[in-house]
């Protein structure tokens, strides 16, 4: 079909110049290409869940980074009071989100599915705020760090070191990424969801029950920011702060790649995660690495509008 | 409008501004804030109208008051001038990214706000030479010498620039695009309204407002730094004001800005962490429960009362 | 004197083509019914001329000028004028701002001289209590206001979409009255109507639509015993 064909195009330009870079990188600076995948599978596995509620729900939801903060916190005491290896705590992280996600859904995310946009961002808005306030509250916004020897593992190659523990992210972007293409087009429960997203009106023609979709997709993409939470957790300190910048990325990558298209998050998030790693390692410039994902929105807005106006 | 109104906006003038002569440094330290809120509610509020939402009030706020530091401490421009000069420079901001961003409105262009503080912020601090780094910058004396009946008359000076505003923008041919754009930008459009024209002008006035009273800020507690300048405060306390106090009106914000601006100081000796928490509870409530604030729904329920009485 | 002329107009959403190479004129003062079957396009078609679409092909040229590619609110101002379907009414404005929002931007008059003019076209058009509550108005009277929301702007070419929809008889008797009286005043009108009867009584001619291409045009009488035309309603369930 004419949109498909429309839509692979892009993911193949993107993807050309993400390879492209990728090769000038691996001559030049080889820290940088591997830094920036492990990066940018870190921020892709974050942003799909957000693109996955975006698409199909169609709600914005800026608290999506605070639940991952709070599902690193949740490893964090996982293992403070049992012991349990945070890397195992994905698994009692994605039961407990998804139970989250209900709970939000219907306590409060519901109630503004029909609502202006204005007040869905301003609900999560203060949702987001919410949380990290109660978080700040409760736990302080002193940083904590478990100290986990694997997380330490590097390897060589030729003269250069690098961090292998890193490369859990990519297999984690891998894993979603695949698992939610599978889910959206081969169960029955996806291909409904993908209906749903399409056109809620003419699913629950057909039969479909809408608002169990989102409750059910809501819910999903909650258990998986919190479960990504807890990897991030073994890596990375956290505190109540933590998950604010991942939601504005996730957002420009969503913009970057085009609602609907996962797969084009995967290559977005290589450029900016090579783009910030390549300014990074540039000692006296490190500095300014956290504005590329801005300069990436305002120029994706830029080129979309005057897409728009040409139409 | 009505004489007795005239005499009535008269009359709290006066009071307001004769205050300092039978109260205390600490009190008008307190409405000083409020009157800043004040300010910052109602030009959020202004933009509200026109059916955008801008997260971004801290980032013009500390810029404004960023602007207003460094060219008073390197030209030695006098301190009120550079206030305006605040102004200026958050409004040329806010044009240029109006300019890139708000063909696109709506979510893109309310995150993209929500980022601009984080930006400032990073900039400032990888530009230490000109901004003072981390650290941030202090000045060698706050405006007026800290005199503090004169910071007050500053303060509401700020905040009656924002009433007017916003009176003009309800009284004027604005009230009538902003009105018609938020309800529907294509009828809108189909009646002769350029409306990105209009979103870009309201986007760059309620951010220039945001950075004179950043500026008044800044030379009021004589200090900029990028952790306090472009606190989340200055975005989620102002937002949660215009919602409370009742949104698309004048005295809405004002409300929600003294009855919050009160409760704030309670707060911040009761839970000096996550005081904000209040706020976003707030949001969310007003949200889910009052979309119209407190004297949104008060009006309402009066409205109601005289239709049923059956008058004109 | 040709006030409106489409140079095959085509316009795609994606891959649904809406319109196919539509040429049609508009002559002075005459008040041309455009009619077809539901989703023929009709709509789409009013859109792309007042500038909510751009055509993906051809051109559009109002009184000899070229406005293809000018934007919604500069066609407004150049005397194009069009009611929507779906009227929703500005919260928080009486029935006169609601009316004075094209003076305003359409015609750029101030407040004072908008005001009068909605006065004006409020008498015009036989709507009473100019400054009454706008959520407790009939089906005719928001039909109404819609009109002279429209007129507020001074067009030179006014677009009525199914301004008919949903009137009784009498309303519709009513209504037709008011648009011989609006074309009294020189304005041309393009109106989108699936009550034949409006069709027959008010046009001088009829363009008539499906599948976004023009299959019929002249007088009513011609057009209605079309085969084509017969064919594409019936192929339709009315």
């Amino acid at each position: 079909m004419n949109v498909f064909s429309k839509l692979k195009q892009s993911n193949y330009q993107i993807a050309i110049v993400s390879v492209f870079l990728a090769i000038i990188l691996a001559s030049w600076k080889p820290h940088v290409l591997i830094e920036g995948i492990q990066r940018a599978c870190l921020y892709a596995v974050i942003a799909l869940p957000m693109a996955l509620i975006l698409g199909i729900v169609g709600i914005i939801n800026l608290a999506h980074g605070e639940y991952m903060m709070l599902g690193a916190y949740f490893a964090y005491f996982l293992n403070v009071y049992t012991g349990m290896d945070p890397l195992l705590a994905v698994f009692p992280a994605l039961l407990a989100f998804f139970l989250i996600g209900i709970v939000s859904y219907k306590a409060i995310i519901k109630y503004v599915l029909d609502a202006p946009e204005l007040n869905q961002l301003l609900l999560t808005f203060g949702l987001a705020m919410v949380i990290e306030q109660l978080a700040n509250l409760v736990w302080t916004s002193r940083p904590i760090k478990l100290p986990l020897k694997y997380v330490s593992s590097s390897a060589t190659i030729g003269s250069f070191t690098f961090g292998t523990y890193e490369f859990i992210y990519v297999g984690g972007a891998m894993i979603v990424l695949i698992g939610l293409q599978l889910f959206l087009k081969r169960t029955n429960t996806g291909q409904a969801a993908l209906a749903v997203g399409q056109n809620p009106r003419g699913a629950k023609l057909v039969g479909i029950h809408v608002d169990r979709t989102y409750l059910f997709i809501f819910s999903l993409s909650i258990a998986l920011v919190g479960a990504i939470g807890a990897v991030f957790m073994t890596r990375h300190s956290i505190f109540p702060l933590v998950g604010a910048p991942f939601t504005m990325k996730s957002f420009c990558l969503i913009a970057m790649a085009g609602i609907g298209n996962l797969m084009g998050i995967l290559w977005c998030s290589l450029i900016l995660g090579l783009a910030e790693n390549f300014v990074l390692s540039f000692r006296g410039y490190a500095g300014w690495a956290d504005i590329l994902f801005f300069a990436l929105i305002v120029l994706v807005i830029m080129v979309r509008s005057h897409q728009r106006q040409v139409k | 409008m009505r004489i007795s109104r005239y005499f009535l906006y008269i009359a709290i003038l006066i009071i307001l501004l004769t205050l300092p002569f039978y109260t205390g440094v600490y009190f008008l330290n307190v409405m000083d804030i409020i009157l800043i809120y004040i300010a910052l509610a109602l030009s959020w509020d202004m933009l509200l109208r026109s059916g955008q939402i801008s997260f971004g009030v801290a980032g013009l706020f500390g810029v404004g008051g960023y602007a207003a530091v460094l060219l008073n401490l390197n030209t030695g421009m006098n301190p009120l001038i550079s206030i305006v000069m605040g102004g200026l420079a958050a409004g040329i901001l806010a044009w240029l990214v109006g300019m890139a961003v708000l063909q696109l409105r709506g979510m893109y262009f309310a995150i993209v706000t929500l980022a601009l503080a984080e930006i400032f912020r990073v900039i400032i601090r990888n530009l230490p030479d000109l901004t003072g780094g981390p650290e941030g910058t202090v000045l060698p004396s706050a405006i007026f010498a800290g005199n503090s009946t004169k910071t007050y008359w500053l303060a509401i000076a700020v905040a009656v620039v924002s009433v007017i505003a916003s009176e003009l923008f309800r009284r004027t041919r604005i009230h009538f695009a902003l009105t018609s754009i938020r309800n529907d930008e294509i009828v809108a459009k189909s009646s002769g309204i350029d409306v990105f024209k209009y979103l870009v002008f309201i986007f760059v006035i309620t951010s220039a407002i945001q950075g004179m009273t950043g500026g008044a800020y800044a030379h009021i507690y004589g200090f900029v730094s990028p952790e306090g300048s472009f606190s989340v405060d200055f975005t989620l306390l102002p937002i949660a004001m215009a919602l409370l106090g009742g949104m698309h009106s004048t005295w809405g914000p004002v409300v929600g800005a003294v009855v919050l601006g009160v409760v704030s100081e309670f707060l911040k000796l009761q839970i000096p962490y996550g005081h904000l928490l209040v706020y976003g509870l707030i949001i969310v409530i007003t949200i889910l429960f009052f979309p119209q604030g407190i004297l949104g729904t008060v009006g309402q329920r009066l409205k109601n009362r005289q239709r049923l009485r059956g008058s004109p | 004197m040709i006030v409106l002329k489409t140079e095959n107009v085509t316009r795609y959403f994606g891959g649904l083509m809406a319109l196919n190479g539509v040429n049609i004129e508009f002559r002075e003062n005459e008040i041309l019914g455009i009619i077809g079957p539901n989703g023929a396009g009709k709509t789409t078609f009013i859109n792309v001329v007042a500038g909510i679409y751009l055509p993906t092909e051809g051109k559009i040229f109002f009184n000899g000028q070229d406005i293809s590619e000018l934007p919604a609110h500069k066609r407004c101002r150049l005397g194009i004028g069009r009611t929507f379907q779906l009227v929703r009414p500005l919260p928080g404005l009486s029935l006169l701002e609601n009316i004075m929002v094209g003076s305003l931007f359409g015609k750029g008059l101030g407040q004072r001289e908008a005001r009068k003019q909605a006065e004006e076209l409020c008498e015009f058009l036989g709507l009473s209590e100019i400054t009454r509550d706008i959520t407790r108005m009939t089906a005719l009277e928001i039909k109404k206001m819609e009109i002279a929301h429209a007129m507020a702007t001074q067009p030179k070419l006014l677009f009525l979409d199914e301004v008919m929809a949903g009137l009784n008889s009498d309303e519709t008797t009513q209504m037709i009255d008011l648009v011989r009286k609006i074309c009294s005043r020189g304005i041309t009108i393009g109106i989108v109507e699936h009550v034949m009867r409006v069709i027959r009584e008010l046009t001088d001619r009829v363009v008539v639509l499906d599948w976004g291409e023009i299959i019929a045009e002249g007088p009513y009488g011609e057009v209605s015993n079309d085969p084509k035309v017969v064919a594409a309603y019936l192929g339709e369930e009315n």
